[in-house]
C-alpha cells in the first residue's frame, strides 16, 4: 500500500492511566513527525481534482 | 506550508483511552496538539476500512487505542 | 472508578445532596422522624459555581492540602479533587485572608462572603447512617517514630503518593528528599489487634489486602527492581479472589512477606533511611535497612461519629462500631435507623457496597407504602419529527470561563463554525453547562427551528446527559446531538500552543458538525417490567432477599430444590456471638411462611429459562409436574456446601469429623462429646491449596467458636488449633483473643509441612511441626475436627439459563467485584449468599437484602428504556453466517425462526440485550449490521472531515 508501518499505532490504555496516555501521544506524534508528511495519496488526489 | 505539523487520526475507545484523555486534561498534562480524536463505543467497532479511509484522506498517522 | 457513580448521584432527580451539613438531633420514631441539620457555610453558591477553578488559581493563600494528607499545598479556595461531586469549590475560612480576589475573578458570580450557618429540618421516614471511619493515628506509638522521621508514613499517605492526581503526580518518591526509594517496608496491624492503651483490639479487616495492593502498584510504578517487604502477624486475605492476589504478589511480583514483630525503628544518620529491628516467628532478632516505611494503619470510628451515635441513642460495640444483630445486619438498636459501611464494622469496598444496598432495602421496607409519593419525575415534551428535513445545525462553543477561552480563540472558532455546511446558527457561551444557558439553548432551538446541536466544550462523559436533557426539553430527540471536546482534550492540554489548539478546535468542531448532520433520531426500546420476582434457593440469603422483596410489595416465588427452607444455616450451631442459629432460622422460616406475598416451591428445580430482563419465563419442575413462572427479575441464591475432605484420614474413623459434623453433635447433644481429653482442629482443609486456591473465609471464626464451646463444657480439655493464618477479621478478633486467654493452643503450619493424622491401634495421633520450637510434636487426640472448605453447588445449567458466568472456583462472577457485588452483568439477574463466595450468616443476609434492593431499583420503574445506540441488522444483506451470534458478549443476536414469514434464518438483534459495543458490526462480512449513532456513515464523515475538504 505504500504506507509506512510507523504511521499506524495501536495501544491499550485504561481510563485511569492519563500519564500513559500522554506518553503514548508523545511517542506516536514523534514517530509520525519523523516520517514526514504522508504523500502516498497526494498524486491520486490531485488527479481526481 | 511554512511549518509542517502532522495530523494523526485517533480512534479512542469511549471507556478506556477516551477517559484517559479526559483525565490527562483534568490533570492539566501537556502533549502535542496533533491528534484528532474520534470517539468509538469500543475498539470492537474498529474496522480496517476506517484506518484506510483516514490515510486515504491524507492523515499522516493513525492511532487506535482501547 | 467511582466517578460515574458520583456523577449519577449528583444528577439524580430524587437525591438531594446536602453538603457541609451535620445532624444535630433526631426526634420522632420510625416512619416519622424529624431531623435537625446544621448547614455550615460554604461561602460559594453551589447553584452558580461551575467548578472551573478560576478562584483557586488566583487565591494568594497557600494552605495544607488535607485531601493529600498534608503532603501537598492547596489554596484557601479549594476543591478536594477534580472529580468531586458536587463540582463546586469551598472557601476554607481558617486560612482565607478575605482579600476578595476570588470574587472579582469569578465570572459565574458564585462567591458569597456573607454566607452564614443555617439550620434546616427534614421530615423523613427512615434514616441510614454511613459516616465511615478514619485512619488510626500512629503518632501515639512512639517506637514507630511517626511524625519524627519524615520517611515513616501512613498507608493513607502512601495511597496519595501513588495517585496520579496526588502530591507527586503518581511518581513514587519519599517525602524527605523526594528521592525514589529502592526498598520499602510495610508494617501491618498498626493500631489494630493491639491490646495496648490507645490502640484497637479488633482487626481492621482491610489492611492486609491494601498493603499487598500498594506494594504491587509501587512495583508497577517504580519497576520490578523495587524491593517490597510486608511485616505481618497473620496475612488476612479472606475476600473473593484476594488469596490469589496474595499468592501472585508473593510468587509473581516477588513481594517479601515476613512473619514477625517489629521491635524498633532507628534512623540511619545522614541518609533518611530507617533501620528496622524485628523478631521473627522463630524468636530470632534481625535487622534490615529500608528507604521508606509505610504503616498499615487500621480503621476506627471518629470521635464525631461516636458523639453522633450518643445523640441519636444508638448502641455501640466494644470497638465503637454500630451494634447490629447477626440476623439484622444493617439495623441499629433504634428502629427505623439503619447503618452501612465501615461504621457497621471495619470492612472493604465490596462489603460496604453490599451493606449500603442492604440498608436501602431495609429502609425501603418501612417506606414501601409511601413509594413514589414524594418523588419527582421529569415532564415529557413531545418530540418534533425531523426526518427528511434538511439538517439545521446549531453550534454552541463554550468559553468555560477562561478554561477554554484562555487558550483557544473561541470567537474565531464560533465564526468558523458558522461557515460550515448546514450550520444555521453558531454562538459562544460563558458557561454552556449553567442552568440559565440550558434555557437559552432551548429557546434558540425553538426560535431558529434547529434540528441538530453541537456543543463544543468539555467531555461527553460528564456533560453529554445534561445537554441531551436540554434537547429533550426543546422537543428534539436526544441522539441529534454531538459533543466536541475542546477542553479536556484541547485547551487544557495545549495551553502553551494557543494557535495550534485553535486549529485543533476548528478541526474537531468541523468533524462533529459533519457527524451530527448524519445523525438520525433514535428510538429507545421501552420495556414493561413484570412485577413478579423469583428467588432461586431457600437458604438464609435467599429468604432474606425474598422477605425484603415481599415486604416492599412484590409477589415473590422461592424455588428450593430440597424439601425445606433454611439451607446450610440449619447445619450450624451458634454464631460467633453465641446466638442459637437454628432458633433464629426457624423464626425466619415462619416469617416467610406467614407472608402471603411469598410462594414457596419446595422440591423444585428449573428446567428452562426464556426471555430477558423484565420478562423472564422459567419452567419449574416438581414431582413430574411442569409449571411456567413469569417473572421480571431473578435472584440466584443457590448456595454452597461443605467439602467432604479427602485428606487427614477423613471417613476412616468416627472421631475424625468436619466442623459441620461437630455442630451436628452439639445440636444433637451427642454423648461422644462428654468424655474428651484432647481435641485438635486443623484449618484450611481443602482451602488455600493449589487445586482450590481461595480462602473459605468463615472457618477460622467457626473453629475458634467451637473450640471455645468445647472448652466451656470441659475446662480441662486440651484444645489445639493447627492453622496457617488465623483470619478472625473485624470484631471476630475478640474471639481469637479470648481463645488464647482460655488456654487453647495455636500451632502454625505451612502448606509444605502439613500435619498428619494417623491411626495406631485405635489411637488417634496428630503429628505437626511446632513453629516456635521448630521441632516435631505429636498430639494424641479424642477428636480431630477438620475445617473443611466451602464449595459452590456449581450449577452450570443454571448459569447457562441466565447467561451468567462462573469463575475457576465455581462461584458466580458478579457484575463488578467492588461496585456491583450483588448483581450480574446480565440485566435483571441478581446474586447473593454462598453462591457468590463463602461468608458468614450476617454477610449472607446483608447480601440477600442487597440483591433485593438492586432488584427493586429495576422493578419500581415499571417500564425501562434501553439505550438507542444499539446495533440493527438489515436482513436483506445478511448471509446467515452466524459470526455476530458467536462473537456477541451479550447474546443479543439470534437467527430469525425458520417458520417466520420474512427473512427466516437471517440474523436479528434484540435491542434490549444489545449494549452497543459494535463488535458485531465490525465482524459482519456482509455489511448487514448497523450500529445506530456510530454507523459507518457517521464515522467516515468524521474521518473525511479531518482535513478541510475544499
Amino acid at each position: 500500500m505504500g504506507i509506512e508501518p510507523g504511521r499506524l499505532h495501536f495501544s491499550w490504555i485504561s481510563s485511569a492511566e492519563s500519564t500513559k496516555f500522554v506518553d503514548v501521544v508523545n511517542d506516536v506524534t514523534a514517530g509520525v513527525k519523523a516520517l514526514g508528511p504522508n504523500k502516498t495519496f497526494l498524486k491520486t488526489e490531485a488527479k481526481v481534482a | 506550508m511554512s511549518h509542517w505539523e502532522p495530523k494523526i487520526v485517533s480512534f479512542l475507545c469511549n471507556w478506556c483511552s477516551y477517559g484517559a484523555a479526559d483525565l490527562a486534561g483534568v490533570s492539566r498534562m501537556e502533549y502535542p496538539p496533533n491528534i484528532r480524536v474520534i470517539r468509538i463505543p469500543c475498539t470492537g467497532r474498529m474496522s480496517a476500512k476506517f484506518i484506510l479511509a483516514a490515510f486515504r484522506q491524507g492523515a499522516d498517522g493513525v492511532w487506535v487505542s482501547g | 472508578m467511582i466517578s460515574p457513580k458520583l456523577v449519577e448521584v449528583g444528577r439524580h432527580i430524587n437525591i438531594e445532596l446536602m453538603t457541609c451539613s451535620e445532624v444535630e438531633s433526631v426526634e420522632g420514631e420510625s416512619g416519622n422522624f424529624e431531623v435537625t441539620l446544621v448547614n455550615h457555610p460554604r461561602y460559594i453558591d453551589l447553584a452558580k459555581c461551575t467548578g472551573c477553578g478560576e478562584c483557586a488559581l488566583h487565591c494568594p493563600v497557600t494552605a495544607v492540602d488535607s485531601f493529600n494528607m498534608g503532603l501537598d499545598d492547596r489554596k484557601a479556595t479549594y476543591i478536594d479533587y477534580a472529580q468531586a461531586v458536587p463540582l463546586a469549590f469551598t472557601i476554607d475560612t481558617d486560612t482565607c485572608i478575605g482579600c476578595g480576589k476570588c470574587e472579582t475573578k469569578c465570572m459565574a458570580q458564585a462567591i458569597r462572603f456573607d454566607d452564614k450557618e443555617r439550620k434546616t429540618t427534614l421530615n423523613v421516614g427512615s434514616i441510614i447512617l454511613s459516616p465511615g471511619s478514619q485512619g488510626f493515628d500512629p503518632s501515639g506509638l512512639e517506637y514507630l517514630g511517626y511524625g519524627k522521621y519524615a520517611n515513616v508514613i501512613t498507608s493513607l499517605e502512601f495511597e496519595r503518593i501513588l495517585s496520579a492526581s496526588g502530591p507527586y503526580s503518581g511518581h513514587l518518591m519519599r517525602p524527605l528528599d523526594r528521592r525514589e526509594p529502592a526498598k520499602i517496608a510495610w508494617f501491618q496491624c498498626i493500631g489494630s489487634r493491639d491490646l495496648s492503651e490507645g490502640a484497637n483490639k479488633y482487626c481492621s479487616s482491610v489492611c492486609c489486602m491494601y498493603a499487598i495492593k500498594e506494594s504491587v502498584i509501587a512495583k508497577e510504578h517504580a519497576g520490578s527492581d523495587l524491593d517490597c517487604a510486608i511485616f505481618y502477624m497473620d496475612m488476612r486475605t479472606p475476600g473473593k479472589d484476594f488469596e490469589k492476589y496474595y499468592n501472585d504478589a508473593r510468587d509473581k511480583h516477588g513481594i517479601r512477606f515476613i512473619k514477625s514483630r517489629v521491635h524498633t525503628i532507628d534512623p540511619v544518620p545522614g541518609t533518611g533511611d530507617l533501620e528496622v529491628r524485628y523478631v521473627t516467628d522463630g524468636g530470632e532478632m534481625n535487622s534490615e535497612i529500608f528507604n521508606l516505611v509505610v504503616l498499615s494503619v487500621g480503621l476506627q470510628t471518629s470521635p464525631d461519629v461516636i458523639r453522633l451515635a450518643n445523640r441519636l441513642g444508638i448502641e455501640l460495640t466494644r470497638g465503637n462500631f454500630c451494634k447490629t444483630e447477626t440476623f439484622e445486619p444493617v439495623a441499629t438498636s433504634k428502629q427505623g435507623i439503619f447503618v452501612c459501611g465501615a461504621f457497621q464494622g471495619p470492612k472493604d469496598i465490596p462489603q460496604s457496597v453490599v451493606d449500603s444496598s442492604a440498608a436501602a432495602a431495609a429502609a425501603g421496607e418501612i417506606l414501601s407504602t409511601a413509594r413514589n409519593t414524594l418523588t419527582r419525575s421529569k415532564e415529557i415534551v413531545p418530540e418534533i419529527n425531523v426526518i427528511n428535513e434538511r439538517p439545521r445545525i446549531g453550534v454552541f462553543v463554550c468559553r468555560c470561563g477562561i478554561n477554554i477561552a484562555g487558550v483557544v480563540d473561541v470567537p474565531s472558532v464560533t465564526e468558523y463554525a458558522a461557515t460550515l455546511p448546514y450550520v444555521d446558527f453558531a454562538t459562544e457561551n460563558l458557561y454552556t453547562c449553567s442552568q440559565d444557558t440550558q434555557e437559552i439553548i432551548t429557546q434558540i432551538i425553538k426560535e431558529k427551528n434547529l434540528n441538530r446541536v453541537v456543543v463544543a466544550s468539555c467531555t461527553p462523559k460528564t456533560h453529554e446527559a445534561l445537554f441531551q436533557e436540554t434537547l429533550i426539553n426543546a422537543g428534539l430527540n436526544k441522539y441529534l446531538f454531538e459533543m466536541c471536546n475542546i477542553r479536556n482534550q484541547d485547551s487544557w492540554v495545549h495551553k502553551n500552543n494557543p494557535e495550534l489548539a485553535t486549529e485543533k478546535a476548528k478541526d474537531l468542531v468541523r468533524m462533529s458538525v459533519t457527524r451530527v448532520a448524519l445523525m438520525e433520531p433514535l428510538k429507545e426500546a421501552e420495556l414493561e417490567v413484570n412485577q413478579t420476582t423469583m428467588v432461586l434457593g431457600g437458604g438464609i440469603s435467599g429468604m432474606a432477599a425474598a422477605r425484603s422483596l415481599a415486604r416492599q410489595g412484590y409477589e415473590t416465588h422461592i424455588i428450593e430444590k430440597s424439601d425445606r427452607l433454611g439451607g446450610q444455616a440449619l447445619n450450624l450451631f451458634q454464631t460467633p456471638e453465641g446466638e442459637d442459629i437454628r432458633e433464629k432460622v426457624s423464626l425466619y422460616i415462619d416469617d416467610i411462611n406467614n407472608n402471603e406475598k411469598i410462594h414457596v416451591h419446595l422440591n423444585t428445580t428449573i428446567t428452562r429459562v426464556d426471555g430477558f430482563v423484565g420478562n423472564f419465563e422459567s419452567e419449574l419442575y416438581s414431582k413430574n409436574e411442569k409449571q411456567i413462572l413469569k417473572h421480571g427479575v431473578a435472584v440466584l441464591a443457590t448456595g454452597a456446601s461443605e467439602l467432604k475432605p479427602v485428606e487427614y484420614n477423613y471417613g476412616k474413623d468416627p472421631r475424625i469429623i468436619t466442623n459441620l459434623d461437630l455442630d451436628k453433635k452439639f445440636i444433637q447433644k451427642d454423648p461422644m462429646l462428654k468424655n474428651l481429653t484432647s481435641a485438635v482442629f486443623i484449618q484450611c482443609v481443602g482451602s488455600r491449596e493449589p487445586q482450590r486456591p481461595y480462602c473459605s473465609r468463615v472457618c477460622c471464626a467457626h473453629s475458634i467458636q467451637s473450640a471455645l464451646e468445647l472448652k466451656r463444657r470441659h475446662p480441662d480439655l486440651n484444645v489445639f488449633i493447627l492453622y496457617r493464618d488465623i483470619r478472625t477479621y473485624g470484631e471476630h478478633e475478640y474471639l481469637y483473643q479470648k481463645a488464647r486467654k482460655t488456654g487453647i493452643i495455636f500451632i502454625k503450619f505451612s502448606l509444605d509441612n502439613k500435619p498428619e493424622v494417623t491411626l495406631q491401634e485405635d489411637q488417634l495421633r496428630v503429628g505437626v511441626r511446632d513453629h516456635i520450637l521448630n521441632r516435631p510434636l505429636e498430639i494424641s487426640a479424642d477428636l480431630v475436627i477438620l475445617a473443611s472448605a466451602i464449595v459452590p453447588n456449581g450449577d452450570e445449567k443454571l448459569a447457562n439459563f441466565f447467561k451468567v458466568p462462573t469463575n475457576n472456583d465455581g462461584f458466580f462472577v458478579e457484575k463488578h467485584a467492588k461496585l456491583g457485588p450483588s448483581e450480574f452483568a446480565t440485566d435483571g439477574v441478581f446474586l447473593c449468599g454462598l453462591a457468590h463466595y463463602p461468608k458468614p450468616i450476617d454477610e449472607s443476609i446483608a447480601q440477600g437484602l442487597a440483591a433485593a434492593s438492586r432488584a427493586v431499583t429495576l422493578l419500581s420503574r415499571k417500564n425501562i428504556f434501553m439505550s438507542g445506540t444499539v446495533a440493527m441488522t438489515d436482513p436483506a444483506y445478511c448471509s446467515s453466517c452466524g459470526v455476530c451470534i458467536s462473537i456477541c458478549p451479550y447474546s443479543a443476536p439470534s437467527f430469525i425462526p425458520d417458520d417466520d414469514r420474512f427473512f427466516p434464518g437471517r440474523a436479528q438483534i434484540n435491542p434490549v440485550l444489545c449494549k452497543g459495543c459494535g463488535l458485531c458490526v465490525a465482524s459482519c462480512r456482509s455489511g448487514a449490521i448497523h450500529l445506530k449513532g456510530f454507523d459507518n456513515d457517521q464515522i467516515f464523515a468524521q474521518i473525511f472531515s479531518v482535513n478541510e475538504v475544499i
